[in-house]
């Protein structure tokens, strides 16, 4: 596992929460955070959130069923991936999980903050 | 109460628990000691092996402990019902508390096993985890169960297949331990629904026809245009919902989704076992847990049953069951045959 990159302007963020007790399509699309849209302190906060997931991440998958995870990954402009990281939703920080609601309220009004 | 526990759940204090009633003066940990429970708050999400507090020594006794996380994600949180105690008058603790017995029950009454592992291992669920949590889950040793956030989902406690679904899962741990990916998941996801239906049957003591087949029913608030999360007897018709999607559930073969997400789809193709399920129960008629349901659990604990086994490999395995167990010709045998080639998991 590494680092995620640096966030720029041009990076796009996809956070995807999935698995659960059941599959819905629904709940499980991956919502985007533009990067553009955000202040650099805003970005670096993203990146100290999506860094801090990385860290949590453990080695191997969590024992059990039904059990949650999130799907986090940087890409640029033209969709190419940089960074992937699969990981516990235990692992996944409060505040990243609030960009992650964010991002579906924003999809939902189609406007940008 | 206290004197109505199993002889074992007292008797047998392990050496740390000891150590904390010594330097301890706080009624709760005594409370908790009393009931030789770990309550480690330190546990967020547990990585090894926690002792578990001693289960039940007499077959067809289960040994219930039900926790509170009090919103928060500590495992197993703080314990408030132990096995033979009143009710608490707090419904998401009193329902695991009922719905772990009746589990314990049908798999006791009907199938002769003393709980998870037959040999009487602890039943612990923990409720109230985390805030507004939609979901529940078996984490390799407990049941962890969610309010729901009221919006879309009610407490997750309410449906009693789900909470006989997520016991369920422990006693594949113990048994085949179907690997949580592709088709094996998918057996495992199926094999939970399968008794986690059987037991809401069982306790509402109905025959195949007057069982609705549909899995977590009641934990869709009213906002939600739909009836459960899945349906055995329809797969791919439970929901069908702006927000959620639509039931992504296949009923054949034909249908079968390939994907990386939800693990290879465990809880998607899930619905062609299920189908094949129902459709064998169906042609029984009666009570499924009788026939229908005695042949699954025969394959599920037979030790040709592999961890990576798919689809055909199960299938045929409930056949062979169904022909030891009724004969070859015999109308069990049939009914299993004809179930997965109408969903075209057998030519
Ligand atoms: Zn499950």
């Amino acid at each position: 596992m590494s680092q995620p990159p640096p966030l720029t302007p041009a990076s796009v963020v996809r956070l995807r929460r999935e698995g659960g007790v059941a599959h819905f399509p629904g709940l499980s699309r991956p919502r985007c955070i533009h990067c553009a849209r955000y202040s650099e302190a805003q970005r670096d906060e993203l990146w100290r959130l999506l860094s801090s997931a990385e860290s949590g991440a453990g080695l191997e998958e969590a024992p059990g069923a039904d059990r949650r995870r999130f799907c986090l990954s940087v890409e640029d402009t033209n969709g190419t991936s940089l960074w992937l990281l699969t990981v516990a939703e235990e692992a996944v920080p409060q505040e990243l999980f609030e960009w992650w609601r964010q991002a579906e309220t924003q999809a939902e009004n189609g406007s940008a903050p | 109460m206290a004197d109505s526990l199993p002889a074992g759940a007292r008797l047998f204090l392990p050496p740390y628990m000891l150590e904390r009633i010594a330097s301890a003066g706080s009624n709760h940990l005594r409370e908790c000691a009393r009931h030789t429970l770990v309550v480690d708050q330190q546990f967020r999400a547990r990585a090894g092996a926690v002792i578990l507090p001693q289960g039940s020594v007499k077959r067809g006794e289960p040994a219930r402990y039900v926790h509170s996380a009090e919103q928060q994600q500590a495992l197993p949180g703080r314990l408030v019902r132990g096995e033979g105690e009143d009710d608490s008058g707090d419904p998401a603790v009193d329902e695991a508390y009922h719905g772990l017995g009746a589990t314990y029950r049908l798999f006791w009454e009907v199938y002769e096993r003393h709980s998870i592992d037959d040999e009487g291992m602890v039943l612990l669920a923990t409720v109230h985890y985390g805030r507004d949590y939609e979901n529940a889950f078996w984490d390799g040793q407990q049941m962890v169960f969610g309010d729901g956030d009221g919006e879309l989902f009610n407490r997750f406690t309410i449906a009693l297949d789900i909470l006989a679904h997520e016991l369920t899962h422990g006693v594949i741990q113990h048994e085949a331990a179907l690997a949580y990916v592709g088709q094996s998941g998918a057996l495992n996801e199926s094999l939970c629904d399968v008794f986690g239906s059987l037991v809401r049957q069982h306790q509402l003591e109905q025959s195949v026809d007057e069982a609705d087949w549909l899995i977590g029913k009641g934990l869709f608030t009213e906002r939600v245009a739909g009836r459960a999360l899945r349906s055995m007897a329809r797969p791919g018709t439970a929901y069908d919902d702006p927000l959620l999607g639509r039931d992504p559930q296949p009923d054949h073969m034909d249908a079968f989704v390939v994907t990386e997400a939800d693990s290879g789809g465990v809880h998607i193709n899930s619905g062609i076992p299920n189908r094949a399920f129902h459709l064998t129960a169906m042609a029984l008629g009666g009570h499924a847990w009788e026939r229908a349901g005695r042949i699954w659990y025969d394959t599920l604990v037979d030790q040709r049953l592999g961890q990576d086994s798919d689809f055909p490999t199960f299938a045929t395995l409930t056949l062979d069951n169904a022909e030891r167990r009724y004969g070859a010709v015999s109308q069990e045998a049939t009914a299993v045959r004809e179930g997965w080639r109408r969903v075209g998991v057998l030519p």
